[in-house]
């Protein structure tokens, strides 16, 4: 078997050699481009998931008659007024004793709103047997800031009171109050 | 004295393994992503501990600015395609042609009264962006959010309604919203609010 090959090396001639490359290959320009693109979709990525709060809003039946609701005893309520620049103002008692409410000026930070909150969740326990008795009346006036109608329906879950309302009638309680503390119901009518 | 001769090495180091950790962040953040949606009214959701996510699918989302103006969006191009159709039909619109109805299918959300959609539908994507909507109607007289979000629940059954409000927006303004969705009959809706570190709120 006599290849031309074969042939050339026997003969001892000159070998033709390829000279070996390395295989490695530089990788800095491809690491380079790995972290651009990494920064550009962590840049562009949503990390801030919205929540959502969930709210229930009593249905309209025309059919119930109002004698047919629930009562509920002022002694377990507690309103909560929502009123302009972070403000809110607090009371316990009821809409018939109009002389003097003791009215609570407050703000929405964990001193404030939560403090009150707690001293009424205890003050109904030690009167009905169970903080759940509290219900809470939540009544944000028209210039209010939406954030501040959030931030008490953040507070209602974080002290667990399971009973609370958001309320758009204002009843003449309300409506001194809002009085005294020079803010209007705008076209809101106050009821009894 | 002899001295010890340290070996000298070579600065160049292996990039593989940095390479290999580089691409795989990368496929993990682009198969992720889900890139910001393009705002059409700028709103400061207020912060809130709740947890519970957004859905994914079959949200109507409201969005009520600091104004008070009122934008909708549905988050599925299957309930905006039969949107769109019950819409023409309940006003009595021309019928939206096909590229009307692809341009309402990539729309996140809009705010014009319905006389002027099929005038938003007809414009490219570029002018749209820049064309200021006035927000929809929701005046006593005709009131066309609620009118709306009725077709839309129709087309969806399953629709959840979500309200997207600017935290510094009246509360008489939300709560016009709120009415008319009680007026349809929806009576559990969500409200949208970012995520407050748990430090702060719960103890």
């Amino acid at each position: 078997m006599a290849s031309p090959d074969g042939g050339a090396n026997r003969s001892g001639k000159k070998k033709v050699r390829t000279k070996k490359l390395s295989t490695r290959v530089d990788l800095t320009a491809m690491v380079d481009l790995g972290f651009l693109l990494i920064t550009f979709f962590m840049l562009a990525t949503s990390f801030n998931k919205p929540k959502a709060m969930e709210v229930n809003k009593p249905a309209q039946d025309e059919n119930v008659a109002t004698e047919d609701l629930p009562e509920i005893q002022q002694s377990k309520t507690y309103t909560v007024l929502i009123g302009t620049n972070d403000k809110a103002y607090c009371y316990s008692a009821g809409a018939d004793e109009t002389g003097s409410i003791a009215v609570d000026s407050t703000d929405f930070s964990r001193n404030g709103l939560r403090e009150r909150l707690r001293e009424r969740q205890k003050a109904v326990a030690a009167q009905w047997g169970s903080q759940d008795e509290l219900f809470v009346l939540i009544k944000p006036l028209p210039q209010s800031d939406f954030r501040n109608l959030v931030n008490v329906l953040d507070e209602m879950a974080i002290n667990g009171i399971k009973k609370y309302a958001i309320i758009d009638e204002f009843s003449a309680a309300d409506s001194s109050i809002v009085g005294q503390i020079g803010q209007y119901l705008g076209t809101k009518q106050a009821t009894n | 004295m002899s001295q010890i001769k340290l070996p000298r090495k070579s600065t160049a180091i292996d990039m593989t393994a940095m390479c290999d950790v580089a691409f795989l962040l990368l496929t993990f953040f682009m198969l992720t992503t889900k890139f910001k949606p393009q705002e059409l009214a700028k709103i400061n959701v207020p912060v809130s501990t709740a947890q519970n996510p957004v859905p994914e699918a079959n949200v109507l989302t409201i969005q009520v600015n600091e104004k008070g103006k009122v934008f909708l969006g549905v988050n599925d191009q299957h309930t905006r395609e039969a949107w769109l159709d019950k819409i023409a039909v309940h006003y009595k619109l021309p019928a939206f042609d096909e590229s009307q109805l692809d341009n309402f299918k990539l729309m996140d959300a809009f705010g014009v009264p319905i006389e002027q959609l099929p005038r938003l539908l007809n414009m490219e994507p570029e002018e749209r962006a820049g064309h200021a909507q006035p927000g929809i109607r929701l005046d006593s007289l005709d009131n066309q959010l609620g009118m709306l979000v009725k077709l839309a629940k129709e087309a969806n059954e399953e629709l959840l309604i979500a309200l997207k409000c600017d935290g510094a927006t009246d509360y008489e303004k939300v709560d016009k919203v709120i009415q008319t969705l009680q007026a349809q009959k929806v009576y559990k809706f969500n409200l949208i609010t970012s995520a407050k570190p748990l430090g702060e709120g719960r103890e």
